[in-house]
Protein backbone atom coordinates (compact mmCIF):
# COMPACT_ATOMS: atom_id res chain seq x y z
CA UNK A 1 0.00 0.00 0.00
CA UNK A 2 1.14 3.84 -0.99
CA UNK A 3 2.28 5.55 2.26
CA UNK A 4 3.18 8.86 0.89
CA UNK A 5 -0.08 10.81 -0.74
CA UNK A 6 -0.11 14.13 -3.11
CA UNK A 7 -3.22 14.72 -0.81
CA UNK A 8 -4.52 15.89 2.64
CA UNK A 9 -7.65 13.35 2.52
CA UNK A 10 -7.81 10.22 4.24
CA UNK A 11 -9.20 7.57 1.85
CA UNK A 12 -10.89 5.15 4.67
CA UNK A 13 -10.77 1.14 4.28
CA UNK A 14 -13.65 -1.12 3.90
CA UNK A 15 -14.77 -1.71 7.62
CA UNK A 16 -17.52 -3.81 9.09
CA UNK A 17 -18.85 -1.23 11.74
CA UNK A 18 -21.48 0.90 10.11
CA UNK A 19 -23.01 -2.20 9.31
CA UNK A 20 -23.12 -3.63 12.58
CA UNK A 21 -23.56 -0.35 14.10
CA UNK A 22 -26.78 -0.40 12.18
CA UNK A 23 -27.49 -4.09 13.13
CA UNK A 24 -27.02 -2.99 16.76
CA UNK A 25 -29.12 0.02 16.98
CA UNK A 26 -32.12 -1.72 15.16
CA UNK A 27 -31.98 -4.41 17.81
CA UNK A 28 -31.56 -2.26 20.89
CA UNK A 29 -34.44 0.06 19.69
CA UNK A 30 -36.45 -3.36 19.30
CA UNK A 31 -35.26 -4.96 22.28
CA UNK A 32 -36.08 -1.40 24.57
CA UNK A 33 -39.89 -1.36 23.10
CA UNK A 34 -39.94 -5.26 23.65
CA UNK A 35 -38.98 -4.72 27.57
CA UNK A 36 -41.17 -1.62 27.86
CA UNK A 37 -44.15 -3.75 26.97
CA UNK A 38 -43.18 -6.29 30.03
CA UNK A 39 -41.24 -9.03 27.74
CA UNK A 40 -38.22 -10.13 28.50
CA UNK A 41 -34.72 -8.39 27.93
CA UNK A 42 -32.98 -10.92 26.29
CA UNK A 43 -33.35 -8.74 22.57
CA UNK A 44 -31.83 -5.64 24.22
CA UNK A 45 -29.17 -7.31 26.04
CA UNK A 46 -28.02 -8.44 22.80
CA UNK A 47 -28.67 -4.88 21.28
CA UNK A 48 -26.30 -3.34 23.71
CA UNK A 49 -23.29 -6.45 23.49
CA UNK A 50 -23.35 -5.49 19.86
CA UNK A 51 -23.36 -1.77 20.22
CA UNK A 52 -20.67 -1.80 22.29
CA UNK A 53 -18.63 -4.23 20.43
CA UNK A 54 -19.28 -1.99 17.47
CA UNK A 55 -17.95 1.27 19.40
CA UNK A 56 -15.02 -0.18 20.80
CA UNK A 57 -13.58 -1.43 17.77
CA UNK A 58 -14.74 1.37 15.48
CA UNK A 59 -12.83 3.84 17.73
CA UNK A 60 -9.97 1.49 18.10
CA UNK A 61 -9.29 1.62 14.52
CA UNK A 62 -9.86 5.57 14.63
CA UNK A 63 -7.59 5.58 17.45
CA UNK A 64 -4.88 3.37 14.84
CA UNK A 65 -5.78 5.55 12.16
CA UNK A 66 -5.07 8.68 14.02
CA UNK A 67 -1.96 7.63 16.23
CA UNK A 68 -0.21 4.97 14.29
CA UNK A 69 -1.12 5.70 10.50
CA UNK A 70 -1.09 9.30 10.36
CA UNK A 71 -4.23 9.92 8.64
CA UNK A 72 -5.58 12.76 10.46
CA UNK A 73 -3.88 15.49 8.83
CA UNK A 74 -4.90 19.19 9.34
CA UNK A 75 -7.83 18.93 7.05
CA UNK A 76 -9.11 15.37 8.50
CA UNK A 77 -8.59 17.10 12.22
CA UNK A 78 -11.09 20.14 10.88
CA UNK A 79 -13.87 17.51 9.40
CA UNK A 80 -13.61 15.77 13.08
CA UNK A 81 -13.98 19.32 14.63
CA UNK A 82 -16.34 20.81 12.75
CA UNK A 83 -18.62 16.91 13.48
CA UNK A 84 -17.98 16.97 17.26
CA UNK A 85 -19.35 20.56 16.99
CA UNK A 86 -22.48 20.05 15.22
CA UNK A 87 -23.02 16.93 17.25
CA UNK A 88 -23.00 19.35 20.19
CA UNK A 89 -25.29 21.86 18.78
CA UNK A 90 -27.76 19.07 18.55
CA UNK A 91 -27.57 17.58 22.22
CA UNK A 92 -28.17 21.26 22.83
CA UNK A 93 -31.59 20.91 20.88
CA UNK A 94 -32.27 17.44 23.00
CA UNK A 95 -32.21 19.34 25.99
CA UNK A 96 -33.53 22.35 25.07
CA UNK A 97 -37.10 19.78 24.44
CA UNK A 98 -36.79 18.63 28.18
CA UNK A 99 -36.31 22.38 29.03
CA UNK A 100 -39.65 23.25 27.01
CA UNK A 101 -41.36 20.23 28.28
CA UNK A 102 -40.62 21.60 31.67
CA UNK A 103 -41.39 25.39 31.44
CA UNK A 104 -44.74 25.11 29.29
CA UNK A 105 -45.45 22.65 32.66
CA UNK A 106 -43.94 25.29 35.73
CA UNK A 107 -44.91 28.73 33.77
CA UNK A 108 -48.66 27.93 33.88
CA UNK A 109 -49.60 24.90 36.25
CA UNK A 110 -52.63 22.92 35.64
CA UNK A 111 -55.75 23.18 38.01
CA UNK A 112 -55.43 18.89 38.01
CA UNK A 113 -52.08 19.54 40.28
CA UNK A 114 -53.32 22.21 42.58
CA UNK A 115 -52.53 25.32 39.82
CA UNK A 116 -48.96 25.76 41.58
CA UNK A 117 -45.42 24.61 41.16
CA UNK A 118 -44.40 22.55 42.54
CA UNK A 119 -47.53 20.63 42.15
CA UNK A 120 -49.34 19.71 45.93
CA UNK A 121 -47.82 17.56 47.85
CA UNK A 122 -44.44 17.43 46.22
CA UNK A 123 -41.35 18.19 47.98
CA UNK A 124 -38.46 19.09 45.81
CA UNK A 125 -34.81 19.25 46.78
CA UNK A 126 -33.47 22.37 49.12
CA UNK A 127 -31.04 23.31 46.16
CA UNK A 128 -28.50 25.06 48.67
CA UNK A 129 -27.54 21.44 50.10
CA UNK A 130 -26.38 18.77 47.55
CA UNK A 131 -27.47 20.28 44.26
CA UNK A 132 -24.98 23.31 45.15
CA UNK A 133 -22.42 20.53 46.20
CA UNK A 134 -23.06 19.03 42.47
CA UNK A 135 -22.85 22.32 41.09
CA UNK A 136 -19.40 23.47 42.95
CA UNK A 137 -17.82 20.24 42.07
CA UNK A 138 -18.64 20.30 38.25
CA UNK A 139 -17.41 23.72 37.96
CA UNK A 140 -14.10 22.71 39.55
CA UNK A 141 -13.66 19.95 37.38
CA UNK A 142 -14.17 22.71 34.12
CA UNK A 143 -11.30 24.06 35.69
CA UNK A 144 -8.89 20.87 36.27
CA UNK A 145 -9.81 19.84 32.56
CA UNK A 146 -8.02 22.92 31.61
CA UNK A 147 -5.21 22.33 34.06
CA UNK A 148 -5.03 18.88 31.67
CA UNK A 149 -5.38 20.67 28.31
CA UNK A 150 -2.71 22.89 29.47
CA UNK A 151 -0.38 20.63 30.87
CA UNK A 152 -0.84 18.75 27.26
CA UNK A 153 0.24 21.40 25.04
CA UNK A 154 3.53 22.10 27.35
CA UNK A 155 4.31 18.41 27.12
CA UNK A 156 3.75 17.95 30.61
CA UNK A 157 3.56 14.19 31.13
CA UNK A 158 2.73 13.54 34.98
CA UNK A 159 0.87 17.12 35.29
CA UNK A 160 -1.46 16.07 32.31
CA UNK A 161 -2.35 12.32 34.09
CA UNK A 162 -2.71 14.26 37.58
CA UNK A 163 -4.72 16.79 36.39
CA UNK A 164 -6.98 14.21 33.60
CA UNK A 165 -7.51 11.50 37.17
CA UNK A 166 -8.64 14.50 39.01
CA UNK A 167 -11.43 15.52 36.66
CA UNK A 168 -12.64 12.00 36.40
CA UNK A 169 -12.53 11.04 40.15
CA UNK A 170 -14.76 14.93 39.98
CA UNK A 171 -17.35 13.33 37.45
CA UNK A 172 -17.68 9.75 39.40
CA UNK A 173 -17.86 11.83 42.73
CA UNK A 174 -20.90 13.64 40.83
CA UNK A 175 -22.37 10.59 39.70
CA UNK A 176 -22.42 9.02 43.15
CA UNK A 177 -24.24 12.15 44.68
CA UNK A 178 -26.59 11.98 42.27
CA UNK A 179 -27.57 8.60 42.41
CA UNK A 180 -27.74 9.22 46.42
CA UNK A 181 -30.15 12.24 45.59
CA UNK A 182 -32.59 9.95 43.90
CA UNK A 183 -32.53 7.57 46.79
CA UNK A 184 -33.24 9.93 49.06
CA UNK A 185 -36.01 11.43 46.61
CA UNK A 186 -39.18 12.12 48.29
CA UNK A 187 -41.11 11.98 44.57
CA UNK A 188 -40.73 9.44 41.72
CA UNK A 189 -40.80 9.74 38.10
CA UNK A 190 -44.74 8.86 38.14
CA UNK A 191 -45.49 11.48 40.37
CA UNK A 192 -47.35 14.49 38.33
CA UNK A 193 -45.50 16.55 36.03
CA UNK A 194 -43.04 17.51 38.24
CA UNK A 195 -41.83 14.40 39.08
CA UNK A 196 -41.83 13.15 35.11
CA UNK A 197 -39.82 16.45 33.77
CA UNK A 198 -37.50 16.49 36.88
CA UNK A 199 -36.17 12.78 36.02
CA UNK A 200 -36.21 12.53 32.44
CA UNK A 201 -33.81 16.03 32.10
CA UNK A 202 -31.91 15.51 35.32
CA UNK A 203 -31.42 11.67 34.49
CA UNK A 204 -30.78 12.27 30.79
CA UNK A 205 -28.05 14.92 31.93
CA UNK A 206 -26.41 12.26 34.50
CA UNK A 207 -26.60 9.55 31.87
CA UNK A 208 -24.44 12.90 29.77
CA UNK A 209 -22.01 12.97 32.46
CA UNK A 210 -21.39 9.27 32.99
CA UNK A 211 -20.70 9.27 28.90
CA UNK A 212 -18.36 12.36 30.00
CA UNK A 213 -16.53 10.54 32.19
CA UNK A 214 -15.83 7.74 30.22
CA UNK A 215 -14.79 9.55 26.95
CA UNK A 216 -12.03 11.64 29.24
CA UNK A 217 -10.99 7.73 31.04
CA UNK A 218 -10.45 6.59 27.68
CA UNK A 219 -8.29 10.02 27.35
CA UNK A 220 -6.59 9.17 30.54
CA UNK A 221 -5.61 5.79 28.90
CA UNK A 222 -4.50 7.00 25.56
CA UNK A 223 -2.56 9.26 27.51
CA UNK A 224 -1.09 6.92 29.66
CA UNK A 225 -0.08 5.00 26.61
CA UNK A 226 1.23 8.02 25.11
CA UNK A 227 -0.91 8.52 21.88
CA UNK A 228 -1.54 12.44 22.49
CA UNK A 229 1.13 15.15 21.44
CA UNK A 230 1.49 18.70 22.52
CA UNK A 231 0.07 19.40 19.07
CA UNK A 232 -2.00 16.33 18.14
CA UNK A 233 -4.41 15.35 20.67
CA UNK A 234 -8.16 16.56 19.06
CA UNK A 235 -9.54 13.03 21.12
CA UNK A 236 -8.37 14.68 24.06
CA UNK A 237 -10.42 18.57 23.05
CA UNK A 238 -13.48 17.17 22.22
CA UNK A 239 -14.08 15.08 25.58
CA UNK A 240 -13.22 18.43 27.05
CA UNK A 241 -15.67 20.44 24.92
CA UNK A 242 -18.12 17.35 25.87
CA UNK A 243 -17.15 17.86 29.71
CA UNK A 244 -17.47 21.78 29.26
CA UNK A 245 -21.15 21.27 27.39
CA UNK A 246 -22.50 18.62 30.12
CA UNK A 247 -21.27 21.55 32.98
CA UNK A 248 -23.50 24.36 31.23
CA UNK A 249 -26.40 21.93 30.95
CA UNK A 250 -25.96 21.55 34.69
CA UNK A 251 -25.97 25.21 35.32
CA UNK A 252 -29.24 25.55 32.98
CA UNK A 253 -31.03 22.61 34.86
CA UNK A 254 -29.54 24.07 38.77
CA UNK A 255 -31.00 27.81 37.72
CA UNK A 256 -34.22 26.24 36.28
CA UNK A 257 -34.89 23.05 38.03
CA UNK A 258 -33.29 23.04 41.34
CA UNK A 259 -33.87 26.36 42.12
CA UNK A 260 -36.55 28.56 40.10
CA UNK A 261 -38.81 25.43 40.07
CA UNK A 262 -38.46 24.91 43.55
CA UNK B 1 -3.62 20.90 -15.69
CA UNK B 2 -2.49 18.58 -13.76
CA UNK B 3 1.21 20.60 -13.42
CA UNK B 4 -1.25 23.18 -11.86
CA UNK B 5 -3.46 21.07 -9.61
CA UNK B 6 -0.26 19.42 -8.24
CA UNK B 7 0.95 22.94 -7.53
CA UNK B 8 -2.49 23.60 -5.91
CA UNK B 9 -2.37 20.72 -3.76
CA UNK B 10 1.70 21.37 -2.89
CA UNK B 11 0.66 25.03 -1.95
CA UNK B 12 -2.39 23.66 0.32
CA UNK B 13 -0.03 20.97 1.97
CA UNK B 14 2.43 23.52 2.69
CA UNK B 15 0.07 25.90 4.18
CA UNK B 16 -1.65 23.00 6.39
CA UNK B 17 1.46 22.44 8.03
CA UNK B 18 2.54 25.86 8.90
CA UNK B 19 -0.93 25.89 10.72
CA UNK B 20 -0.17 22.45 12.10
CA UNK B 21 3.07 23.85 13.60
CA UNK B 22 1.44 27.39 14.43
CA UNK B 23 -1.15 25.13 16.58
CA UNK B 24 1.77 23.56 18.05
CA UNK B 25 2.05 26.53 20.26
CA UNK B 26 -1.86 27.68 20.63
CA UNK B 27 -2.54 28.57 23.84
CA UNK B 28 0.80 30.85 23.63
CA UNK B 29 2.11 30.81 26.97
CA UNK B 30 4.55 27.65 28.17
CA UNK B 31 3.34 26.78 31.92
CA UNK B 32 -0.06 28.35 31.75
CA UNK B 33 -1.19 24.50 33.71
CA UNK B 34 0.58 26.67 36.58
CA UNK B 35 -2.54 29.06 36.78
CA UNK B 36 -4.76 26.55 36.24
CA UNK B 37 -2.99 24.06 38.92
CA UNK B 38 -3.29 26.57 41.47
CA UNK B 39 -6.84 27.72 40.92
CA UNK B 40 -7.85 23.63 41.33
CA UNK B 41 -5.90 23.52 44.60
CA UNK B 42 -6.52 26.91 46.07
CA UNK B 43 -9.94 27.72 44.68
CA UNK B 44 -11.68 24.61 43.52
CA UNK B 45 -10.40 22.45 46.50
CA UNK B 46 -11.71 24.71 49.20
CA UNK B 47 -14.87 25.20 47.33
CA UNK B 48 -15.55 21.65 47.28
CA UNK B 49 -14.58 21.18 50.77
CA UNK B 50 -17.08 24.33 51.86
CA UNK B 51 -20.03 22.82 49.86
CA UNK B 52 -19.15 19.66 51.53
CA UNK B 53 -19.67 20.82 54.91
CA UNK B 54 -22.63 22.91 54.15
CA UNK B 55 -24.45 19.57 52.17
CA UNK B 56 -23.25 17.58 55.38
CA UNK B 57 -24.40 19.83 57.82
CA UNK B 58 -28.08 20.23 56.25
CA UNK B 59 -28.12 16.45 55.98
CA UNK B 60 -27.99 16.38 59.71
CA UNK B 61 -31.74 17.05 60.18
CA UNK B 62 -34.42 14.12 60.26
CA UNK B 63 -35.89 13.85 56.90
CA UNK B 64 -39.58 15.00 56.29
CA UNK B 65 -41.75 13.19 54.08
CA UNK B 66 -45.02 14.47 52.60
CA UNK B 67 -48.44 13.06 54.08
CA UNK B 68 -50.17 10.55 52.15
CA UNK B 69 -53.16 11.63 49.74
CA UNK B 70 -54.20 10.07 46.85
CA UNK B 71 -54.35 12.68 44.45
CA UNK B 72 -54.99 11.16 41.00
CA UNK B 73 -51.51 12.99 39.46
CA UNK B 74 -49.60 11.23 42.30
CA UNK B 75 -48.42 7.38 42.05
CA UNK B 76 -49.20 7.42 38.29
CA UNK B 77 -49.64 3.23 37.01
CA UNK B 78 -51.28 3.31 33.62
CA UNK B 79 -48.95 0.18 33.43
CA UNK B 80 -46.04 -1.85 34.96
CA UNK B 81 -42.49 -0.63 35.32
CA UNK B 82 -40.88 -3.15 32.98
CA UNK B 83 -38.99 -4.51 36.80
CA UNK B 84 -39.50 -6.11 39.82
CA UNK B 85 -43.20 -6.69 40.57
CA UNK B 86 -43.73 -3.21 38.12
CA UNK B 87 -44.87 -1.63 41.15
CA UNK B 88 -42.29 0.22 42.71
CA UNK B 89 -39.95 3.14 40.34
CA UNK B 90 -36.05 2.63 39.77
CA UNK B 91 -34.92 4.27 42.37
CA UNK B 92 -37.50 2.95 45.36
CA UNK B 93 -37.01 4.09 49.13
CA UNK B 94 -39.76 2.34 51.31
CA UNK B 95 -39.89 5.24 53.85
CA UNK B 96 -40.08 8.34 51.40
CA UNK B 97 -42.23 7.26 48.24
CA UNK B 98 -45.61 5.71 48.90
CA UNK B 99 -47.35 3.14 46.72
CA UNK B 100 -50.56 4.01 45.31
CA UNK B 101 -52.30 2.50 48.35
CA UNK B 102 -50.08 4.26 50.79
CA UNK B 103 -46.92 3.98 52.29
CA UNK B 104 -45.66 0.15 53.03
CA UNK B 105 -44.37 0.66 56.92
CA UNK B 106 -47.84 2.44 57.92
Amino acid sequence: MKIMHNHPYHLVDFSPWPLTGAIGVMTLVTGLVKWFHNFNMNLLILGYFIIIMTMYQWWRDICRESTFQGKHTILVSNGLRWGMILFIISEIFFFISFFWAFFHSSLSPNIEIGAMWPPLNIMPFNPFQIPLLNTIILISSGITVTWAHHSLMDNNFSQTTQSLLITIILGIYFTMLQAYEYMEASFTIADSIYGSTFFMATGFHGLHVIIGTLFLLTCFIRHLNYHFSNNHHFGFEAAAWYWHFVDVVWLFLYISIYWWGN
Amino acid sequence: MALYLQRAVNAYVRNNARLASHAATAGGHGGGWKLWKNLSFFVAVPAIGLGMVNAYLAHQEPHERPEFVAYDYLRIRTKRFPWGDGQKSLFHNPHLNALPSGYEDH
